[in-house]
């Protein structure tokens, strides 16, 4: 039974695509853990200047947790589908 | 799905018995645990507060795959049929392939081709919209841990494979770095969140406390 596929996931990568890509990439985590942070603490900040309710305030921090969600999402999807058309 | 990744009882991992532990590339390995500076990789791994545990996994597994394929990818030429006729993580330690759909018994093969295998089966659960659904409000499905789970198992095979069998063109491509990095990242992930089973991390045991004793 034919099992091997034509189209293979493995393709050839010169070292210094990879290297520059983990480089980013590291720098990247760390960025996106701190301004995940700094947006959640931004956030907290504006709510203690507002008079909302305790229920408004929770309506605003999940709909900044849903945002950061889509956005992980959208990010996946873009990660999956163009990283290896063509670097 | 379920059935594809319910508890076959792992004929496609063989440890060997009664051999010694550690070859040349396995200390190779152990003198060069160097990575890139870089803040709190432990940090980084943690769901953050409020974020779908599922979400988060598919996001990094993703991520994991890019990472380790192109790594591989820097190594093809020295992966052949003739320098790997069997996938291998050190004499101790050999696999063979089975996906538990197109491949149900396990064949002994030759490592690019298992990797070949591998990636492709990745690739393929990865682009499947039902496992990893890519529009906004589309849930993942119920048993998606697990389909992660052995994802990212087999993934760990392929650095195994490379840690053991291929340091040393890793050194000479000077990614040794790069790979320490990217292999402490997701030891540090699957660690978080209980992804992989002890025993599958055996190859790469000595190897994971020596990168994660520092920031423990
Ligand atoms: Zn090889």
């Amino acid at each position: 039974k034919e099992i091997l596929r034509r189209d293979s996931s493995v393709r050839n990568y010169s070292p210094q695509a990879y290297k520059f890509y983990m480089e980013q990439h590291v720098e990247n985590l760390i960025k996106n853990y701190t301004q995940r942070q700094t947006r959640k603490l931004q956030l907290e900040k504006e709510l203690a200047k507002t008079s909302l309710s305790a229920d408004a305030q929770l309506q605003m921090r999940r709909m900044l947790q849903q945002k950061e969600s889509n956005y992980i999402r959208m990010k996946r999807s873009k990660m999956n589908k163009d990283m290896f058309e063509r670097i | 799905m379920s059935f594809l990744f319910g508890n076959r009882n792992n004929k496609t991992f063989k440890p060997k018995k009664n051999i010694p532990e550690g070859t040349h590339q396995y200390d190779l390995m152990q003198h060069a645990a160097v990575t890139l500076g870089s803040g709190n990789l432990r940090l980084a791994v943690m769901l953050p507060e409020g974020e779908d545990q599922n979400e988060w996994v598919a996001v990094n597994t993703v991520d994991f795959f890019n990472q380790i394929n192109m790594l591989y990818g820097t190594i093809t030429e020295f992966c052949t049929e003739e320098t790997c006729p069997v996938m291998s993580a050190g004499p101790k330690y050999e696999y063979h392939w089975a996906d538990g759909q197109a491949v149900k018994k396990p064949i002994k093969c030759s490592a690019p081709k298992y990797i070949d295998y591998l990636m492709s089966w990745v690739q393929d659960q990865l682009d499947d919209e039902q496992l990893f659904p890519s529009k906004i409000g589309v849930p993942f499905p119920r048993n998606f841990l697990s389909i992660a789970k052995t994802i990212l198992k087999r993934l760990f095979r392929v650095y195994a494979h490379i840690y053991h069998q291929h340091f040393k063109e890793v050194m000479q491509l000077s990614e040794e770095a790069h790979l320490n990095t990217s292999f402490k990242h997701f030891i540090y992930f699957v660690q978080e969140f209980d992804l992989i089973e002890r025993r599958e991390l055996a190859p790469l045991q000595e190897l994971i406390d020596k990168l994660t004793s520092k920031d423990r």
